[in-house]
């Protein structure tokens, strides 16, 4: 177990570089990182005073070994824009985006009984209506969902604020109750969708026949057995959900004005803050990585069978 | 002489020969399924004929007209043969935009681009995927390793930063965002086929293949790729909806689909301003993105079910029971 969890980490640590490495070649042998920081207008002078000031001017291996070097020392650089290091400003953001994820995130989590309504009786009323609504759910755009929330709660009512941030102050639920209610609607979709689908799976299966034949009451067997069977693919569902937060929250968060790393991204992009970009781009691998890591620990929780050797 | 005549005779209605099939009858059986199909034909129609299906012109300004709400009336001044000004009467359906721009024949318009990014996405995608996965399956070895390893990097970043990340070096474009769904979306194409190509390999057809000397390009094409068709095609049926949802979310960034085109994405992100006085401009680009994916998405899943044999035969059933039980699905 330990062996496989220190491979593991391994492989992970191999694709955040992998992606890293991808991104320096993006940036530095696709694109020339002096024309995308500068605008069409430049002259040549500019265009080689900057080359200079930020050492663009060296060959590709030295650059590609700072680049490295610099990631392992959590050194990003200094934000083109800001002027403050692109670590700090990333690490300010961080919690905004982990703290906006997990609420939507825990609400998206009331789909698995909402799929377990629906599972009782496959093909029935109740599966019908949820098949349809779920479906309907995944496949409504989140920003124009957030737009709709903007226009009914806040426009018509002026209920709560459309945008804004106050950190977890007293008055702060109120600026996260909509971006919230934004984001989850299509992983709860997801949740119930995939919940059905299992548990309408697993009760074909025999051990369902034994555990009713024994005369268990049907509310043991479907929520002992045959949810415990289940879960599995339910958590990786939920972990693949709160790893797509890292960028589903983005344009939810631009429309509310949420101060996370989506917003900080996008930002970075419009004025070509190359350290910001990188700085981001390798926190949410490094979350990815960590959220793929604990869905497997938990797997083994879950189902002792599997073990990893 | 006989022969050819019964063969010809058996040829002679193919369009009945469809109608019978046992698939086209589920379909036709499966109401949600073919409205959805319904649905996404008439799209698809309006689309393609857009200079014959929208009621005016998409890009023609009427100042006067401007916010005109649904289903309302407006007199608009047009240009005749002779450049004097007319006034004509029209009937705008769902209303103007805040530059007097009919909202149907700008979403038949802006409807081409995102349905042409859905299917395009997936026709280069899935191109690249199955490539790869086809060269990864069958040669393995290194090959195999490098090409699984960059799709286990390319999977671990979340779509929408991958989007952006390709977008930030090449800019925005309708070219761009092809490559975007070329870059962001082979990793699922290459692992299925993948897998298909490595037990389909260990079967005899193959061997046989190979005996009497067939080239390895031949195999793949000619005895590979027909296998591949059904899993493929229904994993691009469930892509077209994701990829017009992230084209609309790009263009709604503003680093998708640049004015003067437009896009789905483009309408709705321009009518935000407006969102307090003409509710409609978002309303009713919104409508169409949630309606096209929708229907893509019931129809993948239905196909789906039926390209599975197992899938198949309980969808079938249930549907013709609940059919006889008198209940629509």
């Amino acid at each position: 177990m330990r062996n496989y969890m220190i491979r593991r980490a391994g492989h992970s640590v191999f694709i955040v570089l992998g992606l890293m490495a991808l991104l320096f070649f993006a940036t530095n042998v696709l694109g020339d990182p002096v024309e995308l920081l500068l605008s069409d207008d430049a002259t040549d002078q500019q265009i080689d005073a900057l080359r200079k000031q930020y050492g663009f001017d060296r060959p590709l291996h030295v650059r590609f070994g700072e680049f490295f070097g610099n990631i392992f020392k959590g050194d990003f650089g200094r934000s083109y824009r800001f002027h403050l290091e692109a670590r700090d400003l990333v690490l300010e953001r961080l919690p905004n985006t982990a703290l906006l994820a997990l609420v939507a995130w825990s609400l998206g989590a009331l789909g698995i009984p909402i799929g377990m309504i629906a599972a009782r009786r496959p093909r029935g009323m109740m599966d019908r209506i949820v098949n349809i609504l779920s479906f309907a759910i995944i496949s409504i755009p989140d920003f124009w969902l957030a737009l709709m929330i903007i226009l009914l709660v806040a426009v018509q009512f002026d209920l709560l604020p459309t945008s804004g941030f106050n950190g977890l102050g007293p008055q702060g639920w109120k600026y996260l109750v909509l971006p919230a209610i934004a984001l989850c609607p299509r992983v709860m979709g997801r949740n119930a969708q995939i919940t059905r689908a299992v548990m309408i799976d697993e009760m074909g299966k025999q051990y369902v026949a034994t555990a009713r034949a024994k005369g268990l009451a049907e509310k043991t067997v479907l929520y002992r057995h045959v949810l415990k069977n289940a879960s599995i693919a339910i958590v990786t569902v939920m972990g693949a959900e709160m790893a797509g937060f890292m960028n589903g929250a983005t344009i939810v968060e631009i429309i509310f004005g949420w101060p996370g790393l989506g917003k900080l991204l996008i930002d970075a992009i419009f004025v070509r803050d190359l350290p910001v970009i990188t700085a981001t781009v390798f926190t949410v691998a490094l979350m990815v990585m960590v959220i793929n890591l604990i869905v497997d620990l938990v797997y083994t929780w879950l189902d002792p069978r599997i073990s990893y050797k | 002489m006989q022969d050819t005549t019964i063969s010809l005779e058996r040829r002679a209605n193919p369009i009945k020969a469809i109608w019978r099939h046992s698939l086209f009858q589920a379909f036709l059986n499966d109401r949600i399924t073919m409205v959805s199909g319904a649905f996404i034909f008439l799209i698809v129609v309006a689309v393609v004929f857009a200079p014959f299906t929208a009621p005016h012109k998409p890009d023609e300004l009427q100042l006067d007209l401007r916010h005109l709400p649904p289903f309302s009336y407006g007199i608009a001044t047009v240009k005749d043969t002779a450049a004097r000004d007319v006034q004509e009467e029209r009937y705008f359906i769902l209303g103007t935009d805040h530059l007097g721009r009919d909202l149907v024949s700008r979403l038949i318009y802006g409807g081409r681009i995102s349905i042409a990014v859905g299917f395009l996405g997936v026709v280069v995608s899935g191109s690249i995927g199955v490539f790869l996965g086809m060269v990864s399956g069958y040669y393995k070895g290194i090959i195999d390793d490098v090409i699984m390893r960059a799709v286990d990097v390319f999977m671990s970043i979340p779509l929408l930063f991958l989007a952006l990340m390709v977008i930030f070096v090449l800019g925005p474009s309708f070219k761009n965002i092809i490559i975007v769904f070329a870059v962001a979306r082979w990793m699922l194409y290459c692992r299925i086929t993948r897998g298909v190509v490595m037990s389909l390999r260990e079967q005899s057809f193959v061997d046989a293949a190979h005996a009497i000397g067939c080239s390895d390009w031949r195999i793949l094409s000619r005895h590979m790729l027909p296998n591949l068709f059904t899993p493929i095609l229904t994993l691009a049926a469930l892509d077209v909806p994701a990829n017009i949802l992230t084209e609309s979310a790009l263009s709604f960034l503003g680093l998708g689909i640049q004015p003067p085109e437009s896009s789905w994405g483009l309408m709705l992100s321009s009518g935000r301003e407006y969102i307090t006085s003409a509710w409609w401009i978002v309303v009713v680009p919104g409508m169409a993105i949630f309606l096209t994916a929708l229907s893509f998405n019931l129809f993948g899943v239905w196909m789906r079910a039926v390209s599975d044999p197992l899938q198949r035969w309980r969808w079938l059933k249930a549907t013709k029971e609940s059919r006889e039980a008198g209940v629509s699905r």
